[in-house]
């Protein structure tokens, strides 16, 4: 037994006896359900029923290639992705700005801007809701006081899609904020030193040191951030449900509908590991930016 | 040295004083960034009738009656009795599940990351991105078979179950962030203290940890800021006894009465202090882990 | 007082129970539990508390029920996810109506009839079901003599309109002068009300801001009449079907399935009729409605905070409305008959969609189990605890309940409600049920935000339902 022991824990297994406890985990918790669900979708099945699952080859994945549904979920999600991720950028970079100084109460006053990352979603999907609702909803009154006229922001597609849009980008945009103003502190002293010498306006002097020097933090905000939204559902589901019609039905929320209300496991399965290789396409476009910001440095 | 390098040297730059005249500038700008939360604590303290005013009220009678009716609810059948929602319970299981599932996360991605920052294997970069790509799918896409999984295993409703869910969930998170930080810490101490006759435990415990204190605050802190609101695992895998505040809450969204306003947000409210209060408390390690540990390279 | 009372009891019983044990020695009391799913609310609060204060098993045994007690938003993802995921976890079950086909065929929710037959005691409360409940919460397939379900809170929609202004002596006048119609207010005025009326009741109560209204002025811009238009659940199908049916229109009727069709029956000239008369009234309601969220909860917060004037919604959500604490006009608020399509006989047909839920056994409880659980059933659906449930807030199940005279007196929508029973019919309850009734919300949301005719709506709901019906072999 002691010979057992001595074995195990030899050098040269301690990388793999030191990992084995986490691959392990992820193995069972992650993968292995991956690949159940990937075995699901060459079958007919449904959860639901207690019906046994027959072969069905590639069967789902070309109807669910073929759905035009699935494709006009995939472009509502790009939709909402572009503008709330862009606007993450826009409002984290400000934000950021006004916190790279020092000044008195400068922790107290940065935990406001971060509290709405705190939030649960429910929180954020029905407060922000109502405060869109035409009759009682703050916003709305805002509006009707200047205006005159009640306003139906969702009632069309562009105002359903900027009112999920305002809500997620409100929430996620302190994320943004961390990463840049962690780019921002770091900025050397001797660059501004140099630009101070060279008397360059400050215009000049964000656009020479201080943007370049964050702009690879604003890439994997960037392309973190599209990640994580891609994923949007809770703040759709509570905002709009996916309304007008279809406007803002993103593909979480249908995947959502296809496994969970209609349990057609093949047809979420096939869909799912269609997700999935564009999520990994997508990390591995994170990763190699990565890299290269890392080796121009 | 790296640009990203140099964001994690630790070293902050000087930043510029900025005085009280920043204070206040920035503190307005947070103040209606926080406005929305601001304003759902407000309601916490509103009759329905308060928050639902047209035009909306800023001032008004506070009530306590909400954060009671988080708790005690009159009985049904009409004998004027008080009765327990199991609120209480409910903040319970959110703070054990996410406490005991952020912890096994992290003493398995603490151990992992020594070992991929150490000793690495062959193809580690491989396995570090199976390892990411883990955390970046969709949670939907993995619902389905771990739901199909925990019937076989007998694991739905359990603490058990969720918990090993939710550290498998942080898990990635925490090991691309630990591995970051212990690629920071110099191998080298760690051998002279080899020499020294230092058993492997030691080196592990009493060199590395007690230096990585601020890096596992830091993954804590993400990992239970990520954790604490998840409601679709949380929705489909717990039972009566094993719920959390996320699912429960949805009980003030609709039954008699749309959405019971001061309640919800008397729930929102208690369930932000928590990790408001933790948040605060580590503030200071957090600008490390945004990017998830994927800078550090 | 509370805590002596209950020793004393708890004394009482002990030694009851030890004379019983003393005469019948056999008998040995065995702990059962009924774990039941239950949406969290009043009802179901009800049937719990009133279950713990009251309820004795009379085989002896020690029975507990115990609700699992799940938020209504995600009530049926979470029966579902059990009941697929096999964890057999619930004795009971709460279904809606609508899902009962899909738990069936899944082998989940136990047939009935072979208990019913062999115990007269639920043959007695059988017949004394009203035969809307029977059918719509109890029968699958659809209508036929197979039973699984009794029937938990039978719901239907009534109207909520608000006293101070429809009985206002000066309101009243000025409709009769403007509509030479009666603005409605009392029960019969009500009950000979149709949709032309209600739609004239909508112009007529449209008030801006500072304009008179009742006694006063309004305080802010006033909407006469509201129903349901949200995308959620199944809000919009519950007010759009009852158009449909009313005009004439129908649904795939599963009740004549393979032959019955969707193509030619859901999007007739008759239903596209009645789905565009709902849209042309709809135009009165609240500016929510432009947003296709002003769903059952959104008409009722705005009755309650006094922005229109008359809704219809169901009976179930009617609670909130007569307490002071959250209706700001829980004194005034009158329930009564929803309106209905005249017809030319003079008549008015009030077709309508049932609500509430049955509740139904599954089918891997043991033989002991089951026998303790119609038990239940016999308790819940005997006649006192009935009463007792309608007196605090509940719909009773029982016509013998519903005809008693005092009943009309326990809650003010009673009279109407019951009346309102023998209109009801339901949306589908077969497994495609979900799918149909998505897409379906889908096209009407479409309709009611301007993105579509009414006629395009239907024709695609049609063309919907005929593929996916065919494709599982509902359709030939």
């Amino acid at each position: 037994m002691r010979d057992f022991w001595q074995w195990m824990f030899s050098p040269s297994r301690r990388g793999p006896m030191l990992i084995a406890p986490a691959l392990i985990m992820l193995f069972v918790m992650n993968i292995f359900p991956l690949m159940w669900s990937f075995g699901l979708s060459f079958f007919h099945y449904k959860a639901s029923s207690i019906r046994p699952p027959t072969f069905a080859g590639l069967y789902y994945y070309e109807k669910v290639l073929t759905d035009p549904v699935v494709w006009e979920r995939m472009q509502t999600t790009a939709l909402i992705v572009a503008m709330s991720v862009l606007l993450q950028l826009v409002i984290g970079f400000a934000l950021a700005m006004m916190f790279e100084k020092k000044f008195p109460l400068r922790r107290e006053i940065l935990m406001l801007v971060l509290t709405p990352m705190m939030l649960s979603f429910v929180a954020v999907g029905v407060f922000f809701k109502l405060f869109y609702e035409p009759t009682f909803g703050l916003l709305s009154q805002a509006y009707s006081y200047f205006s005159g006229e009640p306003l139906t922001l969702l009632a069309t597609q562009w105002g359903a899609v900027w009112g999920i849009v305002i809500a997620d980008a409100w929430m996620w945009s302190p994320f943004v904020m961390l990463l840049v103003l962690a780019g921002l502190v770091s900025v050397p002293d001797y660059l501004y030193e140099a630009a101070e010498v060279d008397r360059a306006s400050k215009w000049k002097r964000f656009t020479t040191v201080t943007f370049p020097y964050v702009r690879g933090l604003l890439l994997l905000a960037l392309l973190f951030r599209t990640i994580e939204t891609f994923k949007i559902f809770d703040v759709v589901y509570l905002i709009t449900n996916g309304g007008p019609g279809t406007s803002t039905e993103t593909i979480a929320v249908y995947v959502y509908r296809v496994a969970f209300q209609f349990f057609k496991t093949s047809q979420s399965s096939a869909l799912s590991y269609i997700l999935l290789f564009i999520v990994i396409v997508l990390t591995n476009l994170y990763l190699y930016f990565v890299k290269k910001r890392g080796e121009e440095g | 040295m790296s640009v990203l390098m140099s964001l994690f040297s630790r070293k902050e730059r000087r930043l510029r004083e900025a005085g009280w005249g920043w204070t206040l500038f920035a503190g307005i700008i947070s103040l209606i960034y926080f406005f929305p939360v601001l304003w759902i604590i407000m309601t916490a303290f509103k009759t329905r009738a308060d928050a639902l005013a047209t035009p909306p009220v800023f001032f008004f009678t506070p009530t306590l009656d909400n954060f009671v009716a988080v708790f005690y609810r009159v009985a049904q059948t009409g004998s004027g009795e008080a009765i327990g929602t199991g609120m209480g319970g409910f903040f319970f299981n959110s703070i054990f599940v996410a406490s005991a599932g952020v912890f096994l996360a992290l003493i398995i991605g603490t151990l992992a990351s020594y070992g991929f920052s150490r000793y690495p294997l062959k193809g580690n970069d491989t396995y570090l991105f199976v390892v990411l790509t883990t955390r970046m799918l969709p949670p939907i896409i993995v619902i389905i078979p771990i739901f199909l999984m925990f019937r076989m295993a007998g694991l739905s409703g359990s603490y058990i179950g969720v918990i090993l869910l939710y550290a498998a969930f942080n898990l990635p998170f925490s090991i691309w962030m630990m591995k970051s930080f212990f690629d920071e810490l110099s191998p080298d101490v760690e051998d002279s203290a080899r020499m020294d006759g230092s058993s492997e435990f030691g080196v592990f415990f009493k060199m590395c940890i007690p230096q990585l204190k601020a890096g596992l605050a830091a993954t804590a802190v993400f990992a239970v800021i990520l954790t604490w609101n998840e409601f679709l695992f949380a929705l489909l895998l717990t039972s009566t006894d094993t719920r959390t505040v996320p699912v429960a809450m949805a009980r003030t969204i609709g039954g008699e009465i749309g959405v019971e306003w001061g309640l919800l947000a008397a729930i929102i409210t208690l369930f932000l202090i928590p990790v408001f209060g933790v948040t605060y408390l580590l503030q200071n390690h957090l600008l490390r882990g945004v990017t998830f540990g994927t800078i550090k390279k | 007082m509370k805590s002596k009372f209950s020793i004393a009891s708890a004394l009482a019983a002990t030694v009851v129970a030890g004379a019983l044990t003393v005469a019948s020695a056999p008998a040995v009391s065995k702990d059962i539990v009924l774990n039941m799913a239950g949406p969290d609310w009043g009802p179901t609060r009800f049937l719990q508390e009133y279950f713990n204060k009251t309820y004795k098993a009379k085989s002896g045994n020690n029975v507990k029920l115990v609700f699992d007690f799940i938020p209504w938003p995600s009530f049926y993802d979470r029966v579902a996810a059990s009941l697929t995921s096999g964890e057999k976890k619930y004795q009971m079950i709460i279904s809606d109506s609508q899902w009962i086909g899909t738990f069936i065929e899944g082998g989940h929710f136990m047939k009935l009839n072979k208990y019913i037959d062999a115990d007269p005691e639920l043959q007695a409360i059988m017949k004394d079901i009203h035969p809307a409940m029977t059918e719509n919460y109890s029968t699958y397939p659809h209508k036929s003599k197979n039973y699984y379900g009794f029937p938990q809170f039978p719901d239907t929609k009534v109207t909520w309109f608000r006293n101070d202004l429809f009985c206002h002596d000066g309101e009243r006048a000025d409709f009769k002068a403007k509509f030479n119609q009666v603005l409605p207010c009392s029960y019969d005025e009500w009950k000979n009300t149709d949709w032309d009326v209600w739609a004239n009741v909508g112009k007529f109560f449209r008030r801006d801001k500072g304009a008179k209204l009742g006694d006063g002025v309004a305080e802010h811009d006033f909407y006469g009449v509201a129903y349901q238009a949200g995308k959620v659940g199944d809000f919009s199908s519950m007010q759009i079907l009852a158009f449909i049916w009313q005009h004439g229109g129908d649904i795939w009727d599963e009740a004549n399935a393979p032959n019955a069709q969707a193509e030619g029956v859901v999007n007739s000239a008759a239903a596209v009729k009645g789905f565009q008369h709902y849209l042309d009234i709809l135009k009165y309601a609240p500016p929510v409605h432009k947003t296709g969220q002003m769903g059952i909860f959104a008409i009722q917060e705005l009755f309650m905070q006094g922005k229109v004037g008359a809704i219809i919604d169901w009976a179930g959500v009617a609670p909130p409305a007569l307490d002071p604490k959250v209706s700001k006009f829980a004194d005034k608020t009158g329930f009564a008959m929803t309106p209905g399509l005249r017809k030319s006989d003079g008549s008015i047909d009030r077709t309508d969609n049932i609500g509430g839920q049955p509740f139904v056994l599954t089918t891997w409880n043991s033989e002991e189990v089951t026998k303790e659980a119609l038990e239940v059933v016999k308790w819940w659906m005997s006649k006192d605890v009935q009463i007792e449930f309608s007196k605090n807030g509940g719909e009773p199940g029982l016509m013998s309940v519903m005809n008693m005279p005092e009943y009309n007196d326990f809650l003010p929508w009673n009279r109407a409600h019951a009346e309102l029973l023998q209109y009801q019919k339901d949306v589908w309850h077969t497994p495609e049920m979900f799918e149909m009734l998505t897409q379906q919300q889908e096209e009407f949301d479409k309709a009611i935000t301007g993105q579509k005719t009414a006629k395009e709506a239907m024709d695609a709901i049609a063309k919907f339902q005929q593929e996916l019906l065919t494709e599982v072999g509902k359709i030939k």
